[in-house]
């Protein structure tokens, strides 16, 4: 594996239930590169995703990630409590509310003056914002996002694009799925039939 | 060479062309070795001075215990084998095996109670092995109901193997209940080390009808996980050549 | 591991409702049971151990129904599993949290209920270490049984544990009649204790499995 490869994915196939979702599909992810993961509703990204952070396993084939690699990952679930505040929730993630970076990234998503609101009572572009303010805080070298901009108004879209970029340019490596189109570098992977 | 022995049993094909091959044997001759033990254990074997005729009804009833405590231990084993070494037949078996080793136990609780009637005057006693067999009822029917209730196969196998593997802390309850606790059930006659109290012409058609009965219900789990196989692997092609 | 610690005991104690709410059933049956029965017989003084172990049985089976399922159901189990940090560590704290918020104040109130009630100070030898136990068991067992039933939502995986239950309801069983006669029952106890010792190590072990297997 060459230094800056971060993953190699060979020959992977996967079915459920004895039907084929995806097989032989391979590529490889270097440092500082986006991949772009395109397929129907139904063709298998949700479970590519999972087989490449290690949480399914893969029925066949390969995949290698480098040692140095810790991922970071963002689902369709958010990974808040309704019952806490914004401010509650940062702390479990071990992120403090009152630090500079934290306040100036809650700043530019206009989460500031939220942060005593209980998070059940945000509203779900609010909290799909809090739940990426994990991410970008994070310093994992490898960030797999599904579906990061769903819920989110065109504004909000165009700053978590710069933001993802600028995670680029700090040579990190992203991989997401998306159906609505993203302004950043990247290649594609495109499984299933289109 | 372990390889290919592993490769030959690990695989479904192999394991119903030898199925297939053994069953007509098997079933006739459980059949007749019942039948004669029946024969034998009904007509033949005299009464005992305590129960009577009643106790005959144990030619049913402690094969049907013996088998349903055997048939968890190889349920036990399968699951074992299944996380182990990821054998997908086993998996199998242990689908194949619940429903059966539920008729089973079942048999053994009714006899039991039926018999309970003449002899100890009650059909029902909340008594350690008994409870304890119950227990292992309500297991099976967890078993089966567990594994229906989740539409990915796969998961349900792993799950299906962890609970067999977790509820085995019952067998060793039901075999050492009756020495363990001074209760209704009378303790073991035959064991591995001690002569046996049970009057040879009781004992001959009572090991006739375990084999013959264990021989039945061998068919049966035979049955059971032919139809298992080939409804998991139904789109591979030997199947569509078989059915 | 104290990180963790740290951390679970936040999430819950936020959640005023998922422990104090048992803890006040609890309180409510120990209030009732004199209340609705002749304090002067001396019948009572024999049921009393067995209505504090029936009663924290049933409450610790109610409150242990949603441990894993909000965690589930919001992601958080999946982001742990990512982050490869231990699962079976994080079952164990979790598990561990329940006990000190819901099994200690249960065993305190029932300890101090079952004083109360034989007039004799002596019974707390009786009673607290045998609940203390016995709701460390219970809790590590319904958490099995709702870690099978996680992504159902139902008490399927609780009626299937239950039977594995019955070993040690037998065993308290035992400790009950033999505190009720007045018998020597620190044999019993350290029995249990083995068994909660063994089980500490084994449950959170097969949970982080069962939950390894569900987020597949």
């Amino acid at each position: 594996m060459s230094h800056s490869a971060m993953l190699e994915v060979k020959n992977v196939s996967f079915s459920i239930n004895q039907n084929r979702l995806f097989q032989n599909l391979s590529f490889n992810l270097s440092e500082g590169e986006a991949i772009h993961i395109k397929g129907t509703n139904g063709s298998g990204k949700s479970s590519l995703l999972r087989i490449l952070l290690g949480i399914s396993s893969a029925s066949k084939g390969d995949v290698i990630w480098n040692a140095a690699a810790d991922k970071i990952f963002l689902g369709h679930k958010n990974v808040l409590k309704n019952y806490l505040t914004v401010a509650d929730n940062l702390h479990l993630h071990g992120l403090n509310a009152t630090h500079s970076e934290v306040k100036s990234m809650l700043q530019e998503l206009n989460l500031h003056n939220k942060t005593d609101l209980l998070v059940g009572n945000l509203s779900y572009g609010q909290q799909k914002k809090l739940a990426l303010v994990r991410i970008f805080l994070n310093t994992s070298k490898v960030i797999i996002l599904d579906e990061p901009c769903v819920g989110l108004d065109d504004q909000t879209r165009v700053l978590i694009t710069s933001f993802l970029s600028s995670e680029l340019d700090k040579n990190k490596s992203i991989i997401f799925t998306s159906h609505i189109p993203l302004e950043i570098p990247s290649s594609e992977v495109v499984i299933g039939r289109l | 060479m372990l390889k290919k022995l592993y490769h030959q049993f690990a695989s479904p094909k192999t394991y119903i062309v030898l199925v297939d091959k053994m069953y007509p044997y098997i079933f006739y001759i459980s059949l007749c070795v019942y039948s004669l033990a029946l024969i034998w254990g009904l007509a033949y074997a005299p009464a005992d001075y305590l129960q009577g005729n009643s106790f005959r009804i144990m030619y049913l009833h402690v094969p049907a215990s013996f088998l349903s405590q055997s048939l968890y231990l190889i349920m036990a084993t399968a699951a074992a084998v299944f996380l182990i070494w990821k054998v997908k037949l086993a998996a199998y078996m242990i689908k194949a095996i619940a429903p059966i080793g539920a008729l089973v136990t079942f048999i053994a609780l009714a006899s039991g109670s039926i018999w309970g009637i003449p002899t100890w005057g009650t059909w029902w006693q909340w008594d350690a092995r008994i409870t304890s067999t119950l227990i292992l009822f309500i297991m099976y029917l967890g078993l089966i109901s567990l594994h229906s209730s989740f539409t990915n196969f796969e998961k349900a196998d792993k799950f299906i193997s962890v609970l067999v593997l977790i509820g085995f802390v019952n067998i060793p309850i039901i075999k050492k209940s009756v020495d363990w606790w001074s209760t209704l059930h009378q303790p073991a006659s035959i064991t591995l080390t001690n002569k046996p109290t049970i009057d040879p012409s009781m004992l001959y058609p009572l090991f006739f009808s375990m084999i013959g009965f264990s021989g039945l219900i061998v068919c049966l789990v035979i049955l059971s996980s032919k139809v298992q196989i080939f409804n998991r692997e139904s789109n591979k092609s030997w199947v569509k050549d078989n059915v | 591991m104290f990180i963790l610690f740290k951390l679970e005991l936040f999430k819950l104690r936020k959640k005023l409702r998922a422990w104090l709410g048992p803890i006040l059933v609890f309180l409510l049956i120990t209030i009732s049971f004199p209340l609705t029965v002749e304090l002067a017989s001396d019948d009572l003084k024999n049921v009393f151990y067995s209505v504090l172990w029936i009663a924290s049985l049933l409450t610790v089976m109610v409150s242990v129904e949603g441990i894993f399922l909000e965690d589930y159901e919001d992601g958080t189990l999946e982001n742990f599993s990512v982050s490869n940090d231990s699962l079976f560590a994080m079952v164990f704290m979790k598990i561990f949290i329940y006990w000190l918020l819901i099994g200690v104040p249960i065993s305190l109130l029932g300890t101090f209920f079952s004083i109360s009630m034989s007039g004799q100070i002596s019974s707390i030898n009786i009673a607290l270490p045998s609940m203390l136990i016995s709701t460390y068991i219970f809790i590590n067992l319904f958490s099995l049984g709702n870690s099978l039933s996680l992504n159902k939502g139902s008490v399927l995986g609780a009626l299937i544990t239950m039977p594995l239950l019955f070993p040690i309801l037998i065993l308290l069983g035992k400790i009950v009649l033999n505190a009720g006669f007045g018998f020597e029952i620190s044999n019993l106890l350290l029995l249990m204790l083995g068994v909660l010792l063994l089980i500490i190590v084994c449950i959170p072990f097969i949970i982080s499995f069962i939950i390894r297997t569900h987020l597949e």
